[in-house]
């Protein structure tokens, strides 16, 4: 069997890691395309310790524990991922079923994501008919993380731009200004995103506040760089843990049957 | 040869291009089927752009690809209804949907795809809404009023009603039709079911015409029983994907980008109008298109 130095994890082997980590046998999770972390994380959790899990590549149900090497898809409708289906899911369909969503775990990304685990995917600016940078749109965040069991926040760019204060737009609600109870009053059906986890630390979200803290910092990071690249303020307890990456059976795995293209790396 | 026909013929819903195009006047909603990089009918959405159509307001899939960004770059767009529109890996978002929202130009209906399924089923039941949980306490009512929150009048919750998307036209691109058409998609169908509901015509192009007795020979394969109109479109779907015949060509979706990335950069609109006159208005029919692109292209977009 290969050697692999667990030391060598980069900082998206320990994303992928942190999301696997997480992930309970018999869940559901999406793995969308183009979102090489959150995928590398599902299959991860899937291959390890998920034979129960339900996957959902490139609009299909796949059942992949047995595939020696999973290939990656470039597109969400990629016909490659029919060989894996036991289910298309049709997508009007799909949104039609949420009562058994509540099964599910989702990663919502945004152009923003704020203290408050709130995300935006609309744009950038005051005036939403004149924005200065047009998003994405919101695609199905809005939704899927009110329907969901569980969700964390994840982003690939750790950087004040992104990790701001208050998203100028919430496309996705996390904890809106910390008011205590809001999702319970709204009538949402999950607590609230539990983490945000990026390439230099995971934060998660103290029921009494409901603020971002510092969970966790990767190795190779620092509670110093965390603190310069991030836009808002956020409590650091006094032993701030190294973030629990990647074994090396995982680190092998990933290497060498989720993420044999490197986009981890 | 004898008949026991005593009624006349049943008729055929194969039209031309034409016929399909004169459906849709300039002001009217729009629907355009597909999935980002898959399943758009466009040798349907050249044809809206070489009409010249105005103001039109584009249901665009959830999510819309750069199917829905050209006919923003054509301007024959007032207001898009889509959760998304881009490329995923080739353009994270759809660059004349930027510029042309970000110059104020685009009106943008904000919405899950959850919304946009509610508002499309709400058009579908002929009711004036659907309701829907997600959404409350997020600013998309904020940005876009005609999502209101209100309470229930069962159990008093909290709830968003999505008004009805009434869709005057549908646009779809499938596998296979017969000559009547009942439509049968290869593949997952992505939301062309949910449009074709929610409108009052659907036109379907499609990869090839099949005989009565191939549909029937599979009828739980039906997604479309009953298009107003079929229209013969091998390659419909090019750039894109059709599930079943051809992947996208990334590189002619690359060709495109680049044009409409220069006029989001730079406000020059040189690079998107050659685009336009190279692969849009000048070809005037689907033969003279794919003599664009080339024989040599199309047979490199093999699924398998």
């Amino acid at each position: 069997m290969e050697n692999v130095n667990v030391m060598t994890a980069t900082p998206l082997e320990t994303m992928a890691a942190v999301i696997a980590h997480d992930l309970h046998d018999g869940e559901w999770v999406e793995v969308g395309a183009n979102l090489p972390v959150p995928r590398a994380g599902a299959l991860l959790g899937h291959l390890t310790h998920g034979p129960n899990m339900s996957v959902m590549i490139a609009m299909t149900k796949a059942h992949l524990v047995d595939e020696p090497v999973i290939e990656e898809f470039q597109y969400i409708t990629d016909v490659g991922a029919m060989r894996w289906a036991e289910a298309y899911y049709q997508h009007d369909q799909l949104l039609n079923n949420q009562r058994h969503r509540i099964n599910g775990v989702f990663f919502c990304g945004g152009i923003q994501i704020d203290a408050y685990g709130n995300s935006n995917l609309i744009g950038i600016g005051e005036d939403h008919s004149k924005l200065r940078f047009r998003g994405p749109g919101g695609i199905g965040t809005c939704n899927a993380t009110a329907q969901v069991g569980r969700w964390h926040l994840v982003t690939t760019a750790h950087n004040r731009a992104t990790l701001v204060e208050r998203v100028d737009f919430i496309s996705a609600l996390g904890y809106g200004d910390g008011e205590e109870g809001l999702r319970e009053h709204l009538g949402l059906p999950n607590d609230g995103p539990s983490s945000i986890i990026t390439p230099l630390c995971v934060f998660d979200f103290p029921s009494d506040t409901r603020r971002a803290r510092l969970k966790s910092v990767h190795r190779g990071s620092s509670v110093d760089e965390v603190r310069e690249q991030t836009g808002f303020e956020f409590k650091i307890e006094d032993d701030v843990p190294v973030t629990e990456g990647p074994t090396a059976s995982e680190l092998l795995l990933l290497r060498t049957r989720i993420d044999r293209g490197g986009a981890l790396r | 040869m004898t008949t026991t026909a005593s009624h006349p013929a049943r008729a055929s819903r194969v039209v031309d291009v034409a016929d399909a195009l004169a459906a849709v006047e300039d002001g009217m909603t729009v629907a355009i089927g597909g999935f980002i990089n898959s399943g758009h009918p466009m040798l349907l959405v050249r044809g809206l752009i070489r009409d010249g159509r105005k103001d039109l307001r584009i249901v665009g899939a959830a999510s819309a690809g750069l199917e829905t960004d050209m006919l923003i770059a054509a301007g024959c767009v007032r207001e898009v209804v889509t959760p998304y529109v881009g490329a995923e890996g080739l353009a994270g978002i759809g660059p004349a949907f930027r510029k042309a929202a970000q110059d104020g130009d685009l009106l943008v209906f904000e919405l899950d795809e959850a919304h946009f399924y509610a508002g499309l089923r709400a058009s579908a039941q002929r009711l004036p809404f659907n309701p829907w949980r997600a959404g409350v306490g997020t600013d998309y009512p904020r940005v876009n009023p005609a999502l209101k929150e209100f309470r229930d009048p069962i159990n008093n919750e909290l709830l968003l009603a999505v008004p009805a998307i009434e869709v005057d036209v549908a646009f779809l691109h499938a596998a296979i039709s017969d000559e009547f058409g009942n439509v049968q998609h290869l593949g997952t169908r992505y939301g062309d079911v949910a449009m074709y509901a929610a409108s009052t015509k659907t036109y379907v192009s499609v990869e090839r015409v099949v005989p009565n007795q191939q549909v029937r020979a599979n009828p739980a394969l039906t997604s479309i029983p009953g298009a107003t109109g079929i229209i013969r479109a091998s390659y419909g779907a090019h750039p894109f994907s059709a599930d079943g015949a051809y992947v996208p060509d990334a590189e002619h979706i690359r060709e495109y980008l680049a044009a409409a990335t220069a006029w989001l950069k730079t406000d020059d609109r040189s690079a998107v109008e050659a685009y336009l006159t190279t692969y849009v208005r000048e070809p005037a029919t689907q033969a003279e298109y794919l003599n664009r692109i080339g024989f040599d292209r199309l047979l490199t977009l093999n699924e398998f």
